[in-house]
């Protein structure tokens, strides 16, 4: 439902589409006329920025916003009774943008699936609650989005694009502009360095998280304690269900420790690595498990396994690699080997669910199967050796023959 | 017992005339009797295919799911797979070599004179088939190199003027290389080849009986007459050492250099780099690609292919063509023509390896 107080740039908006309205009806308004020529730079800048904004393409000109009577050439255009809101103020953007952006039939005039604002979700984000507190600095939608050139997200120059979000978060969240705020403002610099930094920044791998996928966008906010694993299983769904079952889950939650993050980190979380796995210094076990508790016996027992498993890939693959280079065929070793890798893979999802069965069940599967590779493996080189001492022999039964026949020949020739 | 055994077996087999001719048949002596021994070698050879091709048959499956794994599993588990697979991939490249020797021989000996047309033509009937073998067993492991270099292969065809794109369907079963092409090929190799192979080969076989060996033009001249060896059995042990030496080769080759497998042929997948035809379609492939864009008027591909087909026909009349006397500056021309073609083949065959452009 609209408000009255949205009705006004609706209906303008809705007159200048219908109207045809085309990219270039915005240009023909007074405002534009006006603002070009005026001295002031910052009353200029608008109708510079203006034609490359996704609103001046889609036929919105600048009453849309600021209300006031375009086809009037006179001073008068900007009278308040015509609507002229002039600049608006930084608590009555979301409100505005809203207006047209909240608003389902409207939107889907330029876009059979359009995305719809939710006033409601803005107003959980945290900028909308320190704003409601007065606090000027709160982020509203023209610090993401731009002004007088906003450009939807899909355009790799937007502010919003995925691949600048990082950035554009950065612009407020610093140690300048949070100063004295009491939260951290390290976040960039940690995500640049992350796994999901590098992955979406380096590697343009538009699927890696940037902030708004783990906190939100419009509704941005921390997550909550019991929220962190539901944020991280949005992508890491298998580790999430098997860590919301375990037991590790309900001792930190007790605890007051947040899971995930815990041992992996948030902003700066890098690549996991095996080693993470030890309860002896160094490993993440050992940041709460004393050494000889018995926690940390299960760790050990489980990890002498894993050692075992990862060994017997790397012993296994090396067998099957010297088979190849020896030209011998290797795929059902290659069959095991990839059955086996499997289940390092699964134990490595698995450990999130701090069951000592469910782990040792899936790490004696991989040792079954590596164990299967490594004797396709030696069976390979052993036929590889058989090989040539057959071909050894039947090489002397074939020069044999070739003598006999060499000989019977010359004897022939020489009885002729 | 053993007169009485031969009288019982000639009675209701009919030997007598084999023994006859057996003990009749005798080749000519001179500096170039070793030539005579390659066309023994490439029988020697197809015996050898014919072997390990129907033990190949009782584990391949031709469908685009299952040729690469059966493949593989002869590879892998079959007991002596990999050999039989090895020297049935060895066997057909020296079988195609051992021919391309034969074939130049005759050529250059002039061995096609009359009465001996008939002999030549279905000799060169039996290359055409033996690389017909060669382009449809080349697709059967279903491999990734085997499935675009068909593609390539089958390409070229289609670029033939008016009957090209039926060929091309003719061949591929459609507009694509799928699964039907494989069954195709598979019919190809071990139905169709085989039982017209079988009836060119017992006609040249035949044709080289009656004829008996050709004398080169140079030793006729020379006047004086050439000493003839017995076909049996000193003829015959002579060509029983080749065959060792060859069978030798083979053991050599498939133990050491086990034919590659590669990987499962993708449609989807982009093509592999360095797809290249077996080698003896290298020097066709290679003149096609030493080609222009375009030559008078016409695309380039399409000139090197109808080039190609009019110099094999005029080559296949050979025997109609040059000088029956095997004399004078036409008979010289033919043996140029010889000299040029095989120094051609073998050049752009090393070019085509060496990647040159």
């Amino acid at each position: 439902v609209i408000g009255s107080r949205r009705a006004l740039p609706v209906a303008l908006a809705a007159l200048l589409v219908g109207l045809g309205g085309t990219g270039a009806a915005w240009a023909d308004e007074s405002c534009v006329e006006c603002h070009s020529m005026n001295d002031e730079e910052r009353l200029v800048a608008p109708t510079r920025t203006y034609p490359q904004d996704i609103h001046a393409q889609r036929g919105l000109g600048c009453a849309s916003c600021h209300g006031g009577d375009p086809a009037d050439l006179d001073v008068t255009a900007m009278d308040p009774d015509k609507g002229f809101k002039g600049k608006l103020g930084r608590g009555q953007i979301a409100a505005m943008c809203a207006s047209c952006h909240a608003n389902a039939a409207f939107m889907k005039r330029f876009n059979p699936r359009p995305y719809i604002f939710s006033m409601d979700e803005f107003r959980t984000s945290v900028h909308y609650q320190r704003a409601a507190r007065g606090d000027l600095k709160a982020a509203t939608c023209i610090d993401c989005h731009g002004v007088h050139g906003i450009r939807p997200h899909t355009d790799p120059t937007s502010p919003v694009y995925a691949r600048n979000v990082p950035a554009t978060c950065a612009k407020c969240h610093n140690s300048r502009v949070l100063k004295g705020y009491g939260i951290p403002t390290n976040q960039y610099s940690l995500y640049v360095g992350s796994v999901h930094g590098r992955a979406l920044l380096e590697k343009g791998d538009l699927s890696a998280p940037a902030c708004n996928d783990c906190h939100g966008n419009h509704g941005a906010a921390p997550p909550g304690l019991k929220e962190v694993a539901l944020v991280c299983g949005t992508c890491h769904g298998r580790e999430a269900e098997l860590f919301e079952g375990s037991a590790m889950r309900r001792g930190m939650e007790a605890m007051g420790k947040p899971g995930c993050v815990t041992c992996h980190g948030n902003h700066g979380v890098v690549h996991p690595t095996d080693a993470m796995l030890s309860a002896a210094p160094g490993g993440k076990c050992a940041d709460c498990h004393e050494p000889g508790s018995s926690c940390a016996q299960a760790t050990d027992r489980i990890i002498a396994r894993f050692q075992a498993l990862r060994d017997t890939l790397v012993l296994a693959d090396s067998l099957l690699k010297l088979s190849e280079v020896r030209g011998m065929q290797t795929g059902p070793g290659r069959d095991a080997l990839r059955e086996a890798q499997d289940r390092l893979v699964g134990t490595r999802a698995g450990l999130h669910s701090f069951s000592d069965s469910l782990i040792t069940g899936v790490l004696a599967e991989g040792l079954s199967h590596a164990g299967q590779a490594v004797s396709r493996g030696r069976e390979t080189l052993r036929d590889w050796r058989n090989r040539r001492v057959g071909l050894a022999l039947s090489l002397v039964v074939i020069l044999i023959t070739m003598g006999w026949l060499v000989a019977t020949i010359r004897r022939r020739e020489s009885s002729r | 017992v053993k007169p009485a055994l031969r009288a019982w077996l000639d009675e209701r087999l009919g030997l007598e005339p084999l023994r006859h001719l057996a003990e009749k048949k005798d080749v000519p002596v001179h500096r170039h009797t070793f030539w005579y021994y390659w066309g023994g070698m490439t029988l020697f050879l197809f015996g050898v295919q014919v072997v390990t091709g129907i033990l190949l048959l009782l584990y391949y499956r031709p469908s685009a799911d299952e040729a690469y794994e059966s493949v593989r599993f002869i590879m892998s588990r079959v007991a002596f797979g990999w050999l039989i697979r090895s020297i049935h991939s060895w066997s057909a490249n020296l079988m195609i070599g051992a021919a391309m020797v034969h074939m130049f021989s005759v050529f250059l000996m002039k061995s096609y004179r009359g009465p001996r047309e008939v002999t030549w033509l279905s000799g060169m009937a039996l290359l055409g088939l033996a690389l017909g073998f060669g382009f449809s067993g080349y697709l059967l492991p279903w491999n990734q190199l085997a499935f675009f270099a068909t593609k390539v292969g089958t390409d070229i065809v289609g670029d033939l003027p008016l009957v090209g794109h039926f060929l091309l369907r003719l061949m591929r079963g459609g507009e694509h290389i799928t699964g039907g092409t494989l069954t195709r090929f598979f019919g190809v190799h071990v139905a169709i080849l085989p039982a017209v192979t079988t009836v060119v080969l017992a006609a040249h076989i035949y044709l080289v009986q009656r004829h008996g060996m050709s004398v080169p033009p140079g030793v006729e001249r020379a006047g004086s007459s050439v000493p003839r060896m017995k076909f049996v059995p000193d003829f015959l042990m002579r060509d029983a050492v080749g065959w060792l030496a060859a069978l030798g080769l083979l053991a050599l080759l498939s133990a050491l250099f086990p034919w590659e497998l590669g990987v499962k042929a993708d449609p989807y997948a982009p093509a592999p780099a360095g797809i290249r035809p077996e080698w003896y379609f290298g020097w066709m492939f290679q003149t096609l690609k030493l080609l222009p864009a375009h030559l008078a008027g016409l695309e380039g591909e399409l000139v090197g292919i109808l080039g190609i087909g009019v110099v094999a026909v005029v080559w296949t009349l050979a025997p109609f063509l040059d000088d029956p006397r095997a004399a004078g500056g036409r008979a010289r021309v033919w043996t140029a023509f010889g000299v040029v073609a095989l120094i051609y083949i073998v050049l752009l065959t090393v070019l085509s390896y060496a990647g040159a452009k």
